[in-house]
């Protein structure tokens, strides 16, 4: 079990040399889609007086490509892909992977990079070109309208929320005040849940008509008009005894 | 544009589909196998499997392999880049660690209110979120996906990299890695991330403040290794400072009053060390200190190597060296007491490691505890102003006598100043200190020393007091010890250096003595002889025969004779 944070250099031991390539996005796509073992090519080394060439060729049944709508090929994919092959030698490149459970090892050294290319053929400009197609596509589109729409913004003689408000209004009734004592306990026990409250979440609170509270307020609590909590009320410093405070009531 | 043209024909080359009509693609694979140097070591093993053929003529070998993509693997895989400027060599990594580094993780943590209980407001957060919305202010979130690495090789003393996540390296093509499996086929795994690592300096580097200081100099310096040197000397100073000062500071808690005298008599470089190893406090976060430590060492440098002060010698002639530290510090207020340190901070701290040890008086002890009090990142510059005010005129020759020291302690005095009086204004300690370069007031020094560990043992015991230090140490020490400074304290302070002479009159004796009580060693602080160009003698004499003359009422405080003249 390694240590949470340690890198395994085992990779880096051993000297696993690696190769680093580059792949279309389409050859990527059409890999995701293999099966079995995950089989998706062959790759074939050439070395020919001096020179390597390398090149993959994708299996035959990858080569179709759907479109999204998962409808049959329209194009098929190419088959040979020419590998070019690129230096490593501006930077040192290392592959290390990360497992899941945050365990991180060094897998190699990348010996060789390399660029995918499709062999130019038919089959491969066609599917550029859909892909190109597809990409200009605005993703936005303005579409005219044969008729008018007619459904929104109708003229209402009252609003249906507006009904509903001012029958919730009739049902409420004005706000009558309470006890003092009764309002004073809803305070108390409403700024031992927080310090700070606004006038407007008071009245919510509490069901009281605005003055008569700020009267009450008044009494027992002071108005904060600067610093962080601006316009909000809250207890009197001899009323409050909140943890961590030295003062109590 | 058309002469480039006409250049593109003359050379020859074809340009793309401008001039001809068919052009031959200049592909890249073309251009790309001119670059690729022969026989490179692809690291591929030819073995045996059935897929393998080995076909072709006589000069080629043609190998094939099956290349596979596994599905579902738990591991994924990232790159790691180096420059190979950096020379990285894996073969040297013994052992690696690498975390993800999460020092932007405060950045993006909101303000921490309390949710509820005290300090908290009824839906704050509904209305912080009501009015990011309204502004449009979109909130990026913390992931620590995105998070930079930090890579450790070889333990602490080894490399230390960075590695930054490159963007865009997903977006329109994928990079796959293609090791090679014993059974010799290819497995091809996608690359997640990238990340290029860079290595992290371990050598000393300059802040931004420093090196704009030294940007500013580039011109006059000439060794560029001194400037690290220095700065590194600082350093151990600094470093072995608090060391001292940490294993003797628990030790004298208690006795501080009676360390102080005899300190203070001594005067003695030993004693230095290990006052100083006091006064600086070990607690101290080396960090708040190293900053603070490092702009007095700037300033120092720069002192040294070119004239900054504009203030000439006597510009410090009239400045009242209150060195009996009286409790009068009543009057200063603490504000500008934290921005005194940072001022001298920037002073040079000219006066090097060792004479300001020696000068190590008992005000570090006395003042360790009201550093304590101030702040944390006061305290060193604080310390070192005080060592250095307290620099007993003794010293002064000797300091003096530093060649490199003297515009230093020039600039250093005249930065002194301000803090001295910030620190009266802390109100522990009164004690004003004295210039470097102060012609030896000796006379007065032994007792003003003692009155001053006096006043200081009083001044520390009020402002543990806590909540009202500033008006309790007025009302203390007012009709308490006298000191050479009245309320008018600031004024005093800042009149100092523009009343370049003070004359003994009756005149400036009345003054004194009708605003509050006085002792004889007061008023002899207040005509110094620098400013009065008198000899300590002539000012003694005169100071006795205007005392005769005006007759001043007499009263007994703290066990010490006052003067003052009713209204």
């Amino acid at each position: 079990m390694s240590d949470k944070g340690e890198l395994d250099l085992t990779g880096a031991k051993q000297n696993t040399g690696m190769w680093l390539v580059k792949v279309p996005k389409y050859l990527s796509q059409q890999w995701s889609k293999a099966s079995g073992r995950g089989e998706v090519g062959k790759l074939r080394i050439v070395k020919n007086q001096g020179r390597t060439e390398v090149s993959f060729t994708l299996n035959e049944e990858l080569a179709s490509i759907n479109d999204i709508g998962g409808k049959p090929a329209s194009v098929s994919a190419p088959r040979e892909h020419p590998f070019l092959l690129q230096s490593v030698g501006g930077q040192t490149l290392t592959v290390f992977t990360e497992t899941s459970v945050d365990k991180l090892a060094l897998e190699g050294i990348v010996v060789q990079r390399a660029e995918c290319r499709p062999a130019a053929s038919e089959n491969y400009m066609k599917l550029k070109r859909l892909q190109i197609e597809e990409s200009s596509k605005p993703v936005r589109l303005s579409q005219q309208l044969d008729k008018a729409v007619t459904t929104n913004y109708k003229p209402v003689a009252n609003h249906q929320y507006n009904i509903e408000y001012e029958k919730k209004k009739k049902e409420d009734g004005k706000r009558a005040r309470a006890d003092k004592q009764q309002v004073l306990d809803m305070l108390f026990s409403a700024f031992e849940k927080h310090q700070y409250y606004n006038i407007k979440d008071l009245v919510d609170i509490t069901k009281q008509p605005v003055i008569y509270l700020k009267e009450i307020l008044r009494e027992i609590g002071i108005y904060n008009v600067k610093g962080t909590h601006k316009n909000t009320w809250e207890l009197k410093p001899e009323y409050r005894h909140y943890q961590g405070e030295e003062k109590s009531d | 544009m058309v002469t480039h043209r006409q250049t593109w024909r003359s050379r020859g080359v074809a340009c793309r589909g401008a001039v001809s009509g068919h052009v031959p693609l200049i592909s890249g694979g073309s251009r790309g196998r001119r670059r690729i140097p022969p026989e490179p070591d692809l690291g591929v093993r030819p073995t045996l499997t059935p897929v393998m053929a080995a076909l072709g003529s006589s000069s080629q070998v043609v190998t094939e392999y099956v290349v596979r993509v596994p599905k579902n693997t738990p591991k994924r895989y990232n790159i790691m880049a180096f420059n190979s400027a950096d020379r990285v060599t894996l073969s040297t990594w013994a052992q690696a660690r690498m975390e993800r580094d999460m020092s932007n993780k405060r950045i993006y943590a909101e303000e921490e209110l309390p949710e509820s209980g005290a300090g908290s407001e009824f839906h704050r957060k509904l209305r912080e979120e009501a009015r990011r919305k309204k502004y449009g202010i979109v909130l990026k979130e913390f992931r620590a996906e995105d998070q930079p690495w930090l890579l450790r090789v070889n333990g602490k003393t080894g490399r230390k990299f960075r590695g930054v996540k490159k963007g865009g390296v997903t977006e329109n093509a994928s990079y796959y890695v293609f090791t090679q499996c014993p059974d010799g086929a290819f497995e091809a795994f996608p690359v997640r991330n990238w990340y290029n690592f860079t290595p992290l300096a371990r050598h000393r580097t300059l802040t931004a403040e420093e090196a704009e200081e030294e940007w500013e100099r580039r011109n006059k310096v000439l060794n560029h290794f001194s400037i690290m040197q220095q700065r590194r000397l600082r350093d151990q100073d600094e470093e072995e400072e608090d060391k001292d000062k940490g294993r003797k500071a628990p030790g004298k808690g208690g006795g501080l009053r009676i360390h102080d005298l005899e300190e203070d008599l001594e005067l003695s470089s030993e004693e230095s060390e290990g006052s100083e190893a006091e006064g600086e406090k070990a607690a101290r976060p080396k960090a708040a200190g190293g900053r603070p430590r490092k702009k007095k060492r700037k300033g120092r440098k720069g002192s040294e190597d070119e004239a900054l002060e504009d203030s000439d010698d006597g510009d410090f002639e009239g400045q009242e060296v209150d060195y009996m530290s009286d409790g009068s510090s009543s009057g200063e207020e603490e504000t500008g007491k934290a921005k005194a340190p940072k001022e001298e901070e920037e002073g040079p701290k000219g006066i090097d490691e060792a004479s300001e040890s020696s000068e190590e008086s008992e005000e570090e002890k006395a003042e360790e505890k009201e550093e304590e009090e101030e702040g944390k990142a006061t305290p060193t510059p604080q310390e070192k102003k005080k060592k250095r005010e307290s620099s007993d005129e003794s010293q002064t020759s000797e300091e003096s006598d530093i060649d490199s020291e003297t515009s230093s302690a020039l600039f250093m005095a005249k930065k002194k100043t301000p803090p001295k009086r910030e620190r009266r204004a802390s109100g522990s300690s009164s004690r004003g200190g004295s210039r470097p370069g102060t012609p030896t007031d000796s006379g007065g020094t032994g007792g003003t020393l003692r009155a001053a560990a006096a006043r200081l043992e009083q001044g520390r015991r009020a402002a543990p007091g806590g909540s009202e230090p500033p008006p309790q140490k007025r009302l203390k020490t007012e009709p308490g010890p006298p000191s050479g400074k009245s309320t008018p304290q600031p004024h005093s302070g800042k009149s100092t250096p523009s009343s370049g002479e003070v004359q003994l009159t009756e005149e400036a004796v009345r003054r004194y003595l009708s605003r509050k009580p006085m002792t004889t060693k007061d008023l002899l602080k207040k005509f110094q002889t620098k400013r009065t160009g008198l000899s300590s003698d002539a000012t003694v004499n005169a100071l006795a025969q205007l005392l005769k003359r005006l007759d001043p009422e007499r009263k007994l405080i703290a066990d010490k004779m006052h003067f003052f003249l009713k209204e």
